[in-house]
């Protein structure tokens, strides 16, 4: 890839980013995700994005320098984007300034064109979802007592459950496939079950946007399938916009619309896997020489060997 | 499956407002109560002033106090305050009470009464403890309220020797305080678990130290007595003036933790969590404290620190009812003071029946004793003790 391509296709794709925020300025532009399905849209870069970083540095206390320096981050609405690059380079960072669990040093981050620090939390909580890599469940709860906490930026602090918290945690639980875990003690569950269970809980809060942290890592090969299965499900049925931290490479190109690889804290390409991950990504980022092939699910890779640093 | 929502949202209305009451907390609940009034029995029928368990009980239902509501109200309110509220002129003086009712009404029977209160703060308080700082070992005194209040208590009793009066005041303030300079320590952009146990540990130290110190300067047995009996926890002497102090702050603290039972519920999946599901963490760790503190400074006020009970309680109940806090709350309200009140039968009581001595020991030993052993119990039986 030369610079110059990568530059002019991140122009057109800033200006249509930039065009389309006016019209997602508008109060609920977009339809809530308990409400009708919609159709299989094909994933096309006119979609406008629900959340957008801008000039965002992101640093933690204690560091001097910014941990992340980006320009410009978009979730084009209604497709999965892949946040993408080896161990350190910042995607776990980046995804917690979207779900604003970081406050930027710089920047801002907009939710369909509005500051995040304009939302209230719980009014937050109900529009973008986030299963972050610490979880932590009380042994003796059951699948779905958890779930129902779920509800929670539902609810004031007098407020009994009612028949729409019911709904959704059914509808959350028939989602993930965890209606037969759902008198087990989470405690007793395995991590990819635990995993299902902790998604069923983030879909009950009926979220537009659903962030995750690498949920796959970790997990049997048969978990890390459901887990993504779920999340497909929830991106084409619901139309549910997915931002997703991947550790696996491969596993981003086969199910995301969207790559954003980051190196060293900045975004070193981002677009459709196809255009993304090339051998250069590999060897440059990566630091392994890999050849990619082309799939009938995007591009699929086999690694060789690592690069002598 | 949309069409069917309905349907299955019916299926699932034992979640009702009462389904958290479970038989095993029903279970818990009466046989805490029995406890309670098996205590209350043995604390009114026996002490050094002798009379017979016939003469007790005729002395507890004595119609000079039952038929006279003056009594009962200037027990409850003061009486001052009860002239005021029932209208008594000033020249109206109440009746003489007989001896044996006196003693089982202003003496023993309000004791028990304290007791019970400062038992359901104390467990309600560590219980919360436990889960703002995520850890099954604290105690409503981890973030400094023992030590900031024992400085302060000592402070009263050798330094400032005028205002002994005012030592419950003091001795709240004092705990209060330091959980204040605890969180101030251990906000730096924000707290965590970690952050405010190593600040109350810091806290401790210093505070420690100091009281310590003061000893040294105390001028007679009888002030370190005193100091001695403060600081180990006492209801030596607890009366209705204790009970009137102690139970306006802990109808307040113990309500606002039964309500916040969900916050505690949902800060323990985490802080990340917590945060993502619209929970302002810090504002709510710092109310939750708060509530915590308000309890444990009621009880601090009438009964000194008392140790232990704060910590094992929540323990015990948590393993009959669960970790479901509304739970474990509820449970914590009839356990602590179940534990409080018996172990209390034991510090009036032991000396008289062991040594036939008049001497009473501190309930804080009494607890200190039963729940030594009760965490080697558990040290041996459980693999994680620790982390919540």
């Amino acid at each position: 890839m030369t610079g110059l391509a990568l530059t002019l296709r991140r122009l057109l794709r800033n200006g249509a980013a930039e065009a389309t925020r006016a019209a997602t300025d508008r109060p609920d532009g977009l339809p809530r995700w308990d409400g009708v399905d919609r159709e299989g849209d094909a994933a096309g870069s006119d979609e406008p994005s629900r959340l957008i970083g801008e000039d965002l540095e992101l640093g933690y206390p204690g560091t001097e320098e910014p941990v992340v320096e980006v320009d410009r981050l978009d979730l084009p609405a209604g497709e999965v984007t892949a946040l993408v690059g080896p161990n350190g380079s910042g995607k776990s960072t980046l995804l917690k300034a979207l779900a604003r669990q970081l406050e930027p040093d710089a920047g801002d981050v907009y939710l369909d064109g509005s500051d995040l620090e304009t939302f209230g939390n719980k009014a937050f909580a109900r529009r973008v979802g986030l299963l972050s890599q610490e979880h932590e469940s009380p042994g003796s709860l059951s699948a779905e007592e958890l779930v129902y906490y779920g509800r929670y930026p539902y609810r004031g602090f007098f407020d009994a459950v009612d028949d729409a918290d019911r709904a959704a945690v059914e509808r959350a639980i028939d989602l993930a496939g965890v209606d037969h875990l759902r008198d087990e003690p989470v405690g007793d569950l395995s991590g990819g079950q635990k995993q299902l269970v902790w998604i069923a809980m983030i879909l009950a809060q009926e979220p537009e946007v659903l962030l995750l942290d690498e949920p796959t890592t970790y997990l049997d090969l048969h978990h890390q399938l459901r887990v993504m299965e779920v999340v497909e499900t929830l991106n084409e049925e619901r139309g549910v916009t997915v931002g997703v931290v991947l550790h696996d490479i491969a596993q981003a190109a086969r199910h995301a619309d969207n790559l954003v690889a980051l190196e060293d804290g900045s975004v070193y390409d981002w677009g459709p896997p196809d255009e993304v991950v090339t051998d250069d990504l590999l060897e440059e980022v990566f630091g392994v020489v890999a050849t990619v092939g082309y799939g009938e699910n995007g591009p699929t890779i086999m690694p060789h060997r690592p690069i002598e640093e | 499956m949309a069409g069917e929502q309905p349907a299955d949202g019916a299926a699932v209305g034992y979640r009702d407002r009462f389904a958290w009451l479970d038989s095993s907390l029903l279970w818990l609940g009466t046989s805490s109560v029995a406890v309670v009034v098996l205590s209350l029995f043995v604390q009114v029928s026996f002490g050094t002033y002798t009379m017979s368990i016939t003469e007790a009980w005729s002395a507890l239902l004595d119609a000079d106090v039952w038929y006279d509501e003056r009594v009962l109200v200037s027990f409850l309110l003061g009486e001052e305050l009860m002239r005021t509220v029932l209208f008594v002129p000033d020249g109206d003086a109440l009746p003489d009470l007989a001896t044996n009712t006196n003693i089982v009404w202003n003496v023993r029977l309000p004791r028990v009464i304290v007791g019970a209160l400062v038992g359901a703060n104390l467990a309600v308080s560590g219980a919360i403890f436990q889960a703002v700082t995520r850890n099954e070992l604290a105690s409503p005194y981890i973030l400094g309220v023992s030590s900031g209040a024992g400085l302060a208590i000592l402070l009263t009793l050798v330094v400032f020797s005028g205002m002994t009066a005012l030592l419950p005041v003091t001795a709240a303030l004092g705990g209060t305080v330091a959980f204040l300079v605890v969180y101030a320590i251990a906000w730096k952009g924000g707290t965590s678990p970690v952050r405010l146990v190593l600040a109350g540990i810091i806290v401790a130290t210093i505070c420690t130290s100091l009281q310590t110190a003061l000893y040294l300067f105390a001028e007679d047995i009888s002030t370190v007595q005193s100091a001695v009996a403060w600081t180990t926890g006492s209801l030596t002497g607890a009366d209705w003036g204790d009970v009137r102090l102690v139970f306006p702050w802990t109808v307040i603290a113990l309500t606002l933790a039964v309500a916040s039972s969900r916050q505690l519920n949902v800060l323990l999946l985490g802080e990340r969590t917590a945060g993502a599901l619209g929970m302002p963490v810090e504002r709510v760790r710092f109310a939750l404290s708060s509530v915590a503190i308000l309890a444990a400074a009621a009880s601090i006020a009438v009964a000194g620190i008392v140790g232990f009970v704060g910590l094992i309680v929540p323990h015990v109940v948590r393993t009959i009812v669960g970790s479901d806090h509304k739970r474990l709350i509820v449970g914590c309200l009839f356990v602590g003071p179940a534990l409080l009140v018996s172990a209390d039968v034991g510090a009036r009581l032991g000396m008289q029946v062991l040594f036939d001595s008049p001497n009473q020991l501190p309930v804080g030993i009494l607890t200190g004793l039963i729940g030594g052993p009760y965490f080697l119990y558990l040290m041996r039986k459980r693999q994680h003790l620790g982390d919540l």
